[in-house]
């Protein structure tokens, strides 16, 4: 008798486990069902209606100085995280900041747990396709990392054939070395490029040159690297879900904040002003 | 190395704080799944087929799979495939998430354990005790319970000590664990930008607290000697 009331208990647990699942799964269809005539309204242009109605534009960034980056305390700073917030402020919502991993950012988008990429993020091939994009704010270009006391050999694109080179994956700068047909090896992110070169595991690193700029020579943490040539040009665009009304939203915002100036304040204040594109 | 002792107090503030991410999912995933490992073992001694048959499918899902892909399923799936992000984007609901996984992954592990450890106790200890009148649950807490948690301690150690480290894993959904916040000085943070030491710098921090583990689970293991 007892050994079925043991039994019975186990299941019962089990199946109170499995019961939450349900629940949990009946509340997910409910609200799909009303997140389902979200989505379909999302084709006639509700993202903007989505965001307004949690109240909170979440801005997927990594931390990468001058664009998003902490200084003092806990507020996010930076262009672009200026820029976002005054952007969030005209739409009437909250600019709420979440680090996520840039590998995983259209993840993160279709599944609704950030609203838009913003982190000087270039317009890629793969970007524009998964996203939609606003259009391109600021200028960058894709530059060579090599060890200083060998920088002189490598000033140009054709002398760069015989080094091995780290990139980030799914980066421009993979893109550049792909269409050179250059030997390289992917990693995670930019700044393991720079760690492969400084390890000495490959010969030279492809990085943009905002981050080249803040990241190696004098008075950085690789003091032993530098930049040679620059490989391609490329832009920055904020990226939101495919369809999204917010693109279009923001480029009205560029169009006019670049109009009054306060753009290139903006852009002023973290030393980008040279790479701001007009609106 | 000047360069680096004037890092190390920005360097140690960050790792502190991620650190204190990792023990706050090291230890909210041991509360979770000790019980819930328990539930998932009876489940797969049950004499009732189904449940043992649903309970050794679970056990095969989650121990089949990386742990990495059923994070990003439990934090993604509900926003990409039923459109509705549970989770949120905040980094509440990424721990939250984090949590469920590393619960249910460990709680499949340890149900294994527990089931060699009640497993293992002579059959004839129970038959003693129903002879002597006792019922099932008497059984099992009185007899088989403490003899049980004597034989699963050293592969449990194992576990936990294993689950310290997986905990980094929790990068994959963006939980700023401490490898997170050793990485981050890579590319440039808290006004230090590519600093490599910082990420190498996080193994003392696993090291010493494994080591407090390991002393911690070697005592209790000595304090359950008197059984043999």
């Amino acid at each position: 008798m007892k050994k079925w009331i043991t039994i019975l208990l186990t299941a019962a647990m089990v199946l109170s486990l499995a019961a939450c699942g349900n629940s949990g799964a009946d509340k997910d269809s409910g609200a799909d069902a009303s997140s389902g005539a979200d989505s379909s309204d999302d084709s006639s242009g509700s993202d903007m209606e989505y965001v307004k109605g949690k109240g909170k534009l979440v801005i997927g960034i990594t931390d990468f100085e001058p664009m998003d980056y902490k200084a003092d305390g806990d507020e996010w700073i930076g262009f672009d995280a200026d820029m976002a917030k005054a952007f969030a402020e005209s739409l009437g919502v909250e600019a709420e900041f979440v680090e996520i991993d840039w590998d995983n950012k259209i993840m993160e988008l279709d599944g609704k747990t950030i609203d838009c990429v913003w982190n000087g993020m270039t317009l890629t091939s793969e970007v524009t396709s998964s996203m939609e994009c606003s259009n391109a704010y600021c200028n960058n270009a894709q530059v060579v990392i090599v060890p200083s006391d060998v920088a002189d050999k490598y000033q140009d694109k054709d002398s760069l054939s015989d080094l091995t080179f780290a990139v980030e994956a799914g980066s421009a700068g993979e893109e550049a070395v792909e269409n050179l047909e250059l030997e390289f090896t992917s990693v995670k992110a930019q700044a393991d490029a720079l760690m492969e070169v400084a390890a000495g595991t490959s010969d030279a690193a492809v990085i943009d040159s905002l981050m080249a700029a803040a990241m190696v020579g004098e008075g950085t943490g690789y003091a032993d690297l530098t930049y040679t040539c620059g490989l391609n040009d490329e832009e920055y665009g904020v990226g939101f879900r495919k369809g999204s009304d917010l693109a279009k939203a923001l480029n009205d915002f560029f169009a006019s904040s670049y109009e009054d100036g306060s753009m290139l304040e903006c852009a002023e204040k973290y030393g980008v002003q040279a790479a701001v594109i007009e609106q | 190395m000047g360069q680096i002792m004037e890092q190390m107090p920005i360097v140690v503030d960050a790792l502190n704080v991620g650190f204190l991410q990792t023990l706050k999912l090291f230890f909210v995933t041991l509360i979770g799944a000790f019980p819930l490992g328990l539930v998932i073992a009876f489940g797969s001694m049950s004499r009732f087929r189904p449940l043992s048959y649903l309970s050794k499918f679970v056990v095969w899902i989650i121990r089949g799979t990386p742990l990495m892909i059923q994070l990003l399923i439990i934090y993604y799936f509900p926003g990409l495939v039923l459109h509705n992000p549970i989770w949120g984007g905040g980094e509440a609901g990424r721990f939250l998430a984090a949590s469920v996984s590393f619960i249910l992954n460990y709680a499949c592990y340890f149900s294994e354990i527990y089931r060699g450890g009640i497993q293992g106790v002579p059959v004839g200890q129970e038959e003693a005790g129903l002879v002597l009148g006792m019922t099932r649950s008497q059984i099992f807490f009185k007899i088989t319970l403490l003899q049980m948690i004597k034989r699963i301690v050293p592969p449990m150690s194992n576990e936990i000590i294993t689950l310290v480290k997986d905990t980094s894993l929790a990068r994959i959904i963006a939980l700023q664990e401490i490898i997170w916040a050793g990485q981050a000085f890579m590319k440039g943070s808290h006004g230090i930008s590519g600093a490599i030491w910082p990420l190498f710098f996080t193994a003392v921090y696993y090291l010493i607290f494994n080591g407090i583990l390991t002393m911690l689970l070697g005592r209790l293991e000595r304090k359950l000697d008197y059984f043999r």
